[in-house]
């Protein structure tokens, strides 16, 4: 049952087979090559390095118990993954926001951001490095709102549609055309740095 | 369904931002092995990868060896249940109502110290975070007590900070009093450093900036600091808040984020 001839090189796809069968080292490899995908996007939604950590430690638990129920039509091991780093940490995030909801974080903010101070949108004070960051911030403003409140504050796209006041068809045609722009502004980046 | 509805549905899909509706739809397509559900899901299912490779970081190894202790344990007490289950079956011919019986209660017992372990560390976690809860929540009451006395003295006033070079978009409000000292709250300032805080000053005249204390902001750049009141003197007339080595400094040395006068 300890399978050992796998190697670094195995498909994704293969080594989430053989966790599912309870292989100690391809589940060891699967860590290896994504648990830093997986820790930065955590991380990236909740700000908390040790509420990370845990994060990280339950998904990846999570993925020893439910390799078996992977299903490959349904999309690749990194996005199978991803979905499940994405979903954990957002829950996280939320339990932790009923929690400090006190009255003096209100006041804080109340206080930092009145009236006469010019506001600034957390999502874009919220991180401004990189490519993806350059890709982001190139979106026409209405797309970038819908891709960040859909990936990085996991609400539902007719919750996106509420919370924008914008009919749901909108919001859906933004996600994809959102999506359509990042990808080729990175790819437009990717072949600039090579 | 035509082609602009899949795409639809695949980059929401991608996002993870199907509702349950969209994504039982979609989600059908991908199981009918749809040609063109599944190559549009391909690539913005690379996008998102993408997006999430860009801030990936190395995690800390005590993670990993956590989670292959866990396995391990997991490993074992399975092993043994396997174990004694095998040796159920070797002796079946001669086995008797009793060995079966003691088997059982074996494996139940090793079944048992399992998730004892299992749940006990669950309750030492939930234990221990519960009391970092309470002693924060008891941190939050006194600042929030001391803030409320401050703002109801007429002798207090605001000052506000604003942002320089370093950090144009970032500023600050000063709740200050002359007697009872104040309270600094930031907004928008950069992520603290590993290693570094930011430090307020309190600058009266031409004299030197007397430090009043190092804070750190979370991940919003919210950051808040009460200043105790400055002794001596006419006190000051102006406050900024520079990045210094994490311990704060006797005299600045990093560049100033934020600046504002009584």
């Amino acid at each position: 049952m300890q399978g050992g001839d796998v190697s670094p090189s195995d498909p994704p796809a293969s080594l989430l087979a053989r966790i599912a069968q309870g292989d100690r080292d391809a589940f060891s490899r699967f860590y290896d090559a994504f648990a830093g995908l997986a820790l930065g996007l955590i991380r990236r939604i909740l700000r908390d390095p040790a509420a990370a950590e845990e994060v990280l430690q339950e998904v990846f638990w999570q993925i020893w118990q439910e390799a078996p129920r992977y299903d490959p039509r349904r999309g690749s091991p990194e996005a199978w993954l991803v979905m499940r780093a994405k979903t954990r940490a957002i829950d996280r995030l939320r339990a932790m926001r009923r929690r400090e909801k006190t009255f003096v974080a209100s006041v804080d903010e109340a206080v930092a951001s009145a009236p006469d101070l010019p506001t600034e949108n957390p999502g874009v004070a919220a991180e401004r490095r990189g490519l993806v960051r350059s890709a982001l911030d190139g979106l026409p403003e209405a797309q970038r709102r819908v891709v960040e409140l859909a990936f990085f504050e996991g609400l539902s796209q007719s919750e996106i549609a509420r919370r924008l006041g914008e009919p749901l068809g909108t919001v859906k045609t933004r996600a994809r055309l959102g999506l359509e722009r990042l990808r080729s502004a990175m790819r437009r980046e990717g072949e600039r740095q090579a | 369904m035509n082609r602009d509805e899949i795409v639809e549905l695949a980059a929401g899909y991608a996002l993870g931002a199907l509702d349950a509706e969209d994504r039982a739809r979609f989600e059908a397509l991908l199981d009918a092995d749809d040609v063109e559900a599944r190559a549009a899901l391909r690539d913005f299912e690379a996008t998102v990868r993408d997006v999430a490779a860009e801030t990936a970081e190395a995690p800390p190894p005590a993670v990993k060896a956590a989670l292959m202790a866990r396995i391990d344990t997991e490993h074992r007490a399975r092993d043994a249940v396997t174990q004694l289950q095998s040796t159920v079956r070797a002796t079946a011919p001669r086995r008797s109502p009793w060995t079966i019986v003691l088997v059982g209660a074996v494996a139940a017992g090793i079944a048992a110290i399992a998730v004892g372990l299992a749940v006990s560390t669950v309750y030492d976690r939930r234990i221990d975070q519960l009391g970092r809860q309470q002693a924060q929540l008891q941190q939050e009451l006194t600042r929030q007590q001391e803030l409320v006395t401050i703002l109801q003295d007429p002798a207090t006033r605001v000052v506000a900070l604003a942002g320089l070079p370093a950090a144009p978009d970032a500023r600050g409000r000063m709740l200050w009093h002359a007697k009872a000292g104040g309270l600094l709250v930031t907004h928008g300032l950069p992520p603290t450093p590993e290693g570094k805080a930011y430090e307020l000053w309190a600058i009266s005249g031409k004299a030197a900036p007397v430090p009043a204390g190092v804070f750190t902001v979370d991940a919003r750049g919210v950051g808040s600091i009460r200043v105790a009141p400055v002794e001596g003197g006419a006190g000051p007339d102006t406050f900024a808040v520079t990045l210094e080595p994490a311990g704060g400094a006797p005299a600045p040395t990093g560049s100033m984020y934020l600046v504002g006068k009584l």
